[in-house]
Parts: C-alpha cells; sequence; structure tokens
C-alpha cells in the first residue's frame, strides 16, 4: 500500500472513530445537570433559518420534477385521473425525506463539522473546558437536538412547497386542475406514511448531526485538513441517509406501513 | 505551588516531554522558554488536565493532577486561568459575553454583580469601551487582553500564559507584556508563561527555565540567566545571536 493509500485509510480510520466516539459522547452528557437549555433554543432558532431556503427550495424542485413524470406517463398510459396520487405518494413517502436529507446533511450537517472544527482548531474548546463546561454538553447537544427536532418541520414546509409546486406544473404543463389533480390523493395517502417519514426525518437529524459534531470535536491538523474533514462528513453523512432509507424501504416492505 | 516531577508526554510515535521536573514558586512570573515545538504548550495542557502524561507527577496545591478524577480536575481547574495562543476567544460572543460567559453559564454570580465584575476587569485591561465589539473587530494584542480578563474573571490562584506575544507586532507585545507584570505586580498572582520571545522574557521574569530535548535543563533568576556567561544565556540567547551574525555575515 503506499504511503498516500495508507494515510487516507488513517484519515478514515480517525474520522470512523470520531463519529463512533461521538455516540458515546452524547449519550453520556445527555442526561446530566445542566442543561444546555439557552443554547438549544438559540440552535432551533439556527437551524430554522439556515435549513428553511434550501429545504423549500429542494421542494420546490422535487414537487415540479415528480409532477411532470407523473403527467408524461399518466398521458402516455391514459390514467392521468392518477397522476396527482402518484406524485404525492411518491413526494411524502420518500422524495422529500431523501432528498432533503441530503440537503439537511450539505447545508446544516457540512456547517457543524466547520464550525466546531474551527473550535477545536483554534483552542475555543480547550477554552470551555479550562472554565469547567464540557463541551459535548455545550456545543454538541443542543445542535443534535435541534436537529431531531427540527428537520420534520422543515421536512413539513418542503412537503407543502413541493405539493404547490406539483399543483402548478401540473396544472401549467398538462392542464389539470388542482382538484383533478388532487381527487385521487386521499385514497393513497395513509396516516402511516406522514408517521413514519417524520420519525425517519428525526432520524437523520439526530445522525446527520452526530456525526458531523464528532467529526469536528475530534478534528486534528490545519485549514486543509479542515477541509478533507469537511468533505468527510458530508460524505459519510451521505451515506448515512442511503443506509437509513434502504433499512426503512427493507422494513416497510415486510411491515406494509406504506402499502395502498 | 505547582510542582512538576519527572513528566513525561508522547504522542504516537514521537515523545514530547522526557522527564519534566519544576517548581512554580508562589506569586512570582516563571517564564519556561524554548525552541519552537519543543513542548512547551504540551506540558501547560497536562498541567491543567488537558493532556495527560505516561509518566511522572505534577500536583497543584498538593492536589496530584494526573489521573485525577473529573470532579478533582474541575476543582483543580477553577484555581487556574489560562491564556491560550491566540486567545481562544468565543466568535460568536461580544468582548462583553465572553468575559462574563464563566460566571453566566455557572450562574455563580447575580446578574448585577456579573456586570460589576466584567467591567471592573474590562477596565484592567483598558478595553471598557469595547465591551460590545465582537472579536473579530479587534487586534491581535487586544483579543489577548480580553483573553487575560476572561481568565481572571474567575480569580484564579494562577494564570498559565502559553506564548502570550506570538505573532502580535512590536506595540502589541509591549502591551501584553506590561499587562503582565501589572498583573503581577498589583495582585501577585503565580503566574506561568512558556514562550520563546526573548524580550518579553527579559522583561516579565523572575524566574525562568529552559525546555531543551524534553527536560528542564537550565534553571536561573532574571538577572543570572541574563548574564554572561549563564546555562541559559549559552543555550538559548547566545544561540540566537550567532545565527543572527550568521545570517547576518551570510547577508
Amino acid at each position: 500500500m503506499s504511503h498516500a493509500q495508507s494515510e487516507s485509510a488513517r484519515e478514515w480510520r480517525h474520522a470512523g472513530a470520531s463519529t463512533a466516539s461521538m455516540y458515546g459522547n452524547f449519550f453520556f452528557w445527555l442526561f446530566r445537570e445542566p442543561f444546555p437549555t439557552r443554547q438549544l433554543g438559540q440552535q432551533i432558532v439556527r437551524v430554522m433559518l439556515e435549513g428553511f431556503g434550501i429545504l423549500a427550495v429542494s421542494g420546490v424542485v422535487e414537487g415540479a420534477m415528480f409532477a411532470w413524470l407523473a403527467g408524461w406517463y399518466g398521458m402516455k398510459f391514459s390514467v392521468i385521473n392518477w397522476a396527482g396520487a402518484a406524485t404525492l405518494y411518491l413526494l411524502l413517502s420518500a422524495a422529500t425525506t431523501l432528498f432533503g436529507a441530503m440537503m439537511f446533511a450539505a447545508k446544516i450537517g457540512t456547517a457543524f463539522t466547520v464550525e466546531i472544527g474551527s473550535m477545536q482548531m483554534s483552542g475555543q474548546l480547550d477554552a470551555l473546558r479550562l472554565m469547567a463546561v464540557e463541551p459535548t454538553q455545550y456545543i454538541v447537544i443542543p445542535r443534535v437536538l435541534a436537529s431531531i427536532l427540527c428537520f420534520p418541520i422543515l421536512k413539513a414546509i418542503s412537503d407543502a412547497c413541493a405539493i404547490g409546486s406539483s399543483i402548478v406544473l401540473a396544472r401549467l404543463w398538462f392542464d389539470i386542475s388542482a382538484p383533478i389533480f388532487l381527487q385521487h390523493a386521499l385514497l393513497v395517502l395513509r396516516s402511516t406514511i406522514l408517521t413514519t417519514s417524520y420519525i425517519r426525518c428525526s432520524l437523520h437529524g439526530f445522525f446527520i448531526s452526530i456525526n458531523a459534531c464528532g467529526l469536528g470535536f475530534y478534528f486534528q491538523g490545519g485549514a486543509i485538513e479542515l477541509g478533507k474533514t469537511t468533505t468527510k462528513s458530508i460524505v459519510i453523512n451521505l451515506i448515512c441517509v442511503l443506509v437509513i432509507d434502504t433499512v426503512y424501504g427493507v422494513m416497510d416492505s415486510v411491515f406494509g406501513w406504506s402499502t395502498v | 505551588m505547582i510542582r512538576a516531577h519527572g513528566v513525561r508526554f508522547a504522542f504516537p510515535g514521537r515523545t514530547v516531554l522526557e522527564d519534566i521536573s519544576i517548581d512554580i514558586e508562589e506569586s512570582l512570573t516563571t517564564v519556561i522558554v524554548g525552541r519552537s515545538g519543543i513542548g512547551k504548550s504540551v506540558f501547560l495542557k497536562c498541567i491543567v488536565g488537558l493532556l495527560r502524561p505516561q509518566a511522572g507527577s505534577i500536583t497543584i496545591d498538593g492536589q496530584e493532577v494526573v489521573g485525577a478524577t473529573r470532579q478533582d480536575t474541575l476543582a483543580i481547574r477553577k484555581r487556574i486561568g489560562m491564556l491560550f495562543q491566540e486567545g481562544a476567544l468565543f466568535d460568536s460572543m461580544s468582548v462583553y459575553e465572553n468575559v462574563a460567559f464563566p460566571l453566566a453559564y455557572h450562574r455563580s454570580a447575580s446578574a448585577h454583580e456579573i456586570d460589576k465584575r466584567v467591567n471592573a476587569y474590562l477596565d484592567l485591561v483598558g478595553l471598557r469601551e469595547y465591551a460590545r465589539a465582537m472579536p473579530q473587530e479587534l487586534s491581535g494584542g487586544m483579543k489577548r487582553k480580553v483573553a487575560v480578563a476572561r481568565a481572571m474573571i474567575l480569580e484564579p490562584h494562577y494564570l498559565l500564559y502559553d506564548e502570550p506575544t506570538a505573532g502580535l507586532d512590536p506595540s502589541s507585545s509591549a502591551v501584553v507584556e506590561s499587562m503582565i507584570r501589572r498583573l503581577q505586580r498589583e495582585r501577585a498572582i503565580t503566574q506561568l508563561v512558556v514562550t520563546h520571545d526573548i524580550d518579553l522574557t527579559r522583561y516579565i521574569a523572575d524566574r525562568i527555565a529552559l525546555l531543551e530535548d524534553g527536560r528542564i535543563s537550565a534553571r536561573a533568576g532574571r538577572e543570572e540567566a541574563f548574564a554572561e556567561p549563564s546555562a541559559i544565556y549559552d543555550h538559548f540567547i547566545e544561540n540566537r545571536e550567532r545565527i543572527r551574525a550568521e545570517n547576518g555575515s551570510q547577508g
């Protein structure tokens, strides 16, 4: 194995160990006093503000894209009345969660990694420790809890944008009126589809934020290494999102939560 | 008193501190000098329990730091303030919030008391009018002064400085030097400074120790250290003069 390969393998091992350590650290400090209520509030506001734009835009794009696909195939196979139902089913059961989680990892996850990594680099985490403040409690726990709470709300916003854009596109492109577009929607949208997708959002928020915070928290090196660590953050989180959705897909096929 | 005996610390594959033994005397400013990368900052981090030595003992007022429980470490840290390289101020907080942070987080004082103390320490470092400024609006010297105010707010018995003048221009360095001197003179705080800045050492040190090859290789008072010949002069100062002379002659 060349030096570059062994160096890369060492870096990935460190990244894996960092994220694994953070899971233990998170639960160790979660139930200890003092609970960082103020920081949690600040992070909720921050995650909502930073995540709103990207999740809304991705919702609009997904809605338009799925409506166009459903409308096109609906015309082709003469089932245009079902285009709206198919669009909403795909959007709410899978698309806005999956693509939303990817956007969340890209926007919020990387922000956490860079922010905490630069705090580590400049000695701010050590400064906290010296003031008898545990950085996991003060820095990590508020970010993780804010992600768990905010991502489902951001997904709801993304859903609303996606539904709106799909209705508009269906009207403008295929001349399908909103009542026709929505007429079979209630037949396919079961409450379990919504509940499982929102639970999945919380799970995504948890894993994305823990991975991102862990990589920043145990970061070592300078600006170049911080860049590499941020890349690792997005790669690990995208893989994590896909794994969670795959596991969910398997469980869904076993338990039939989304069965129409 | 801070007392280190036989301290050994190694990163994987590299021994940094071989065998450090030193006593930091009360109410004096002790300066540890040595080349960059020799392990001065590592030693400071060992003292405050941020790094754990593989061997040896460090006691602060008789209490062992190495292997201390989390509770004991927290108790020890409450007696120590530390100025990190470049200050390590919290970017998202104003100068006032940075200084108030240790008191506010631990809710160890009322809002009125916090306000009084923060203003007093900002006066002490001469930055009261910058209370609402953000760290990125300050010069390097100002950041160090804010960091000192933050380190002082819990009224520690010991104050540790990690390269307090590194990267500062001469006038900012002079401001930091004066502040360290004044704190020692007015408050009789026990201070430990690690630096490779000879001018700073000459100005603030009561005691000087030379860190070389992972050991304290020489110790002396200020006059003795800067008198020619002395171990510290020979190993450190003369070395600098020699390199300057060589470069000068090549130029």
